[in-house]
């Protein structure tokens, strides 16, 4: 069985790995760096839950081959944390209770970074077009909305 | 219950994949495998399409490496684009914006903000889904598809490439290398639209692109084409021929409307009935020049 070998750096982290030319990001993410943190929703591309950044671009990670990403820097939702304790985004996200079930805020996290890192003070129509590609099923977009906008607003990223 | 990813558990992997950094190496390993290997780019279709089947494919080319694939510039009359630009990048392009407001509009509106980023207008055009966001855009505005293979290549109007529902022009050792599309000089107004049940991250129900071109008030050059409302997308040059020579004013827009329905042939599907598709691509198109009147009155230049 053939096997590519890719070098990827995730949230800081140098990795080598073999992949094959099937294994999606989200697989490599899950399976092989065990960061589950990251989720699989409907694995074509329309709910965003598996969101992570790749070269400072929001991407669905189950719509790349991890073959493709050889080079790139990503970061996923465990790279917000750091040692001070969790990032000024998701203290907004608890903050505004921007968070009912979980599932999507992965996701959500990841393409409000996108936004913040690219545009530190969107309007509400930007942060709207940003999230867009993210489905939250318990209907909480309001206040993720707010969550992102405080965070702009309040912490800066 | 999430079923285990069928990806993994297949046994098999692929024989060959390709990541090549030059067309020249592209277009020979076409020349070669021919049908029997998988293009890639964006891969935002393809992995969809492929889902939980990725391990039947033995053959891959990924063209996301050619970086001579992936430029936007302005050659005497014409915009030339290299296939592998992504939505994300001409919806942000000022150069796109300015010269063809048209083509911008239809890229923003592809998917969402993942898709965008990596999704290209290469891919959207090999796809021929018939409702590619980006294709009535390029049918209106008259574009056409340079097609390479190792040997030679061919220029085919975009109205004369898109067959069947995702089937296409393209020859089993030909890639899609250039889209070129003429820049006219006359003043230009254009509108483009997309009808569907949300906003991000849908099929269009049907979207439909126009373009005219004045010179003194009369319309010189249009372009009308949809998408969603045919096996292909389509250019309707029977309803561009109807407006040339004339004023705004001296159109009636809903015989025009009437005339874009008539020339329609689309499906019922999950996204809409026929009849609804065939009512609302009339009003789309009223819609269109309204819209085309209320700018030129406004004078402003574009979209």
């Amino acid at each position: 069985m053939a096997k590519l070998d890719v070098e990827i750096t995730v949230n800081s982290k140098k990795y080598n790995l073999k992949v094959g030319s099937q294994e999606r990001l989200l697989d490599t993410i899950r399976k092989e760096l065990k960061l589950t943190g990251t989720k699989e929703g409907c694995s074509v591309g329309e709910c965003g839950a598996c969101t992570v950044i790749v070269d400072d671009k929001a991407v669905n990670s189950c719509m790349i081959l991890t073959a493709q990403v050889d080079g790139s820097e990503i970061i996923t939702v465990e790279g917000l944390e750091s040692k001070k304790g969790l990032s000024p985004l998701q203290k907004a996200f608890v903050e505004k209770q921007a968070i009912q079930c979980g599932f999507c805020t992965p996701g959500m996290l990841m393409s409000a970074l996108a936004l913040l890192k690219n545009n530190p003070r969107p309007n509400k129509e930007k942060i709207k077009t940003a999230l867009e590609g993210n489905l939250c099923r318990c209907t909480g977009y309001q206040q993720i909305i707010e969550a992102v906008e405080t965070a702009a607003k309040e912490w800066g990223v | 219950m999430k079923q285990e990813n069928k990806q993994t558990i297949s046994g098999r992997d692929f024989e060959k994949y390709f990541q090549v950094k030059n067309l020249k190496k592209a277009l020979e390993i076409k020349a070669k495998y021919e049908d029997q290997i998988l293009l890639i780019a964006g891969a935002t279709d393809v992995l969809v399409e492929n889902y939980e089947k990725l391990h039947e494919i033995k053959n891959w080319l990924d063209l996301s490496r050619v970086k001579e694939l992936k430029f936007l510039e302005v050659k005497e009359d014409k915009l030339i684009l290299g296939p592998l630009m992504t939505h994300y990048e001409l919806k942000n392009s000022q150069r796109l914006k300015q010269k063809l407001p048209l083509l911008a509009k239809a890229a923003a509106a592809v998917g969402s903000p993942q898709i965008r980023a990596k999704g290209t207008i290469g891919g959207n055009i090999c796809t021929s889904s018939p409702a590619g966001d980006t294709l009535s855009a390029l049918l209106a505005l008259d574009a056409s598809f340079k097609l390479q293979s190792k040997i030679d290549s061919r220029l085919v109007k975009a109205e004369d490439f898109f067959l069947a529902p995702k089937r296409n022009g393209l020859k089993d050792n030909e890639l899609l290398t250039q889209i070129e599309i003429p820049l006219y000089p006359e003043e230009s107004l254009s509108f483009w639209a997309k009808i569907g049940r949300r906003k991000a991250l849908v099929i269009s129900t049907l979207n439909l692109a126009l373009v005219l071109y004045f010179e003194q008030g009369l319309i010189k050059r249009a372009g009308v084409a949809v998408g969603s409302a045919a096996p292909t997308p389509i250019r309707l040059r029977e309803v561009e021929e109807l407006m040339l020579g004339k004023s705004l004013a001296e159109l009636n827009y809903r015989e025009l409307g009437e005339e874009v329905k008539k020339r329609v042939s689309p499906i019922d599907d999950i996204r809409g009935t026929k009849e609804y598709r065939e009512n609302v691509v009339r009003d789309t198109m009223v819609n269109a020049l309204k819209s085309i009147e209320k700018r030129r009155e406004g004078g402003k230049n574009a979209d």
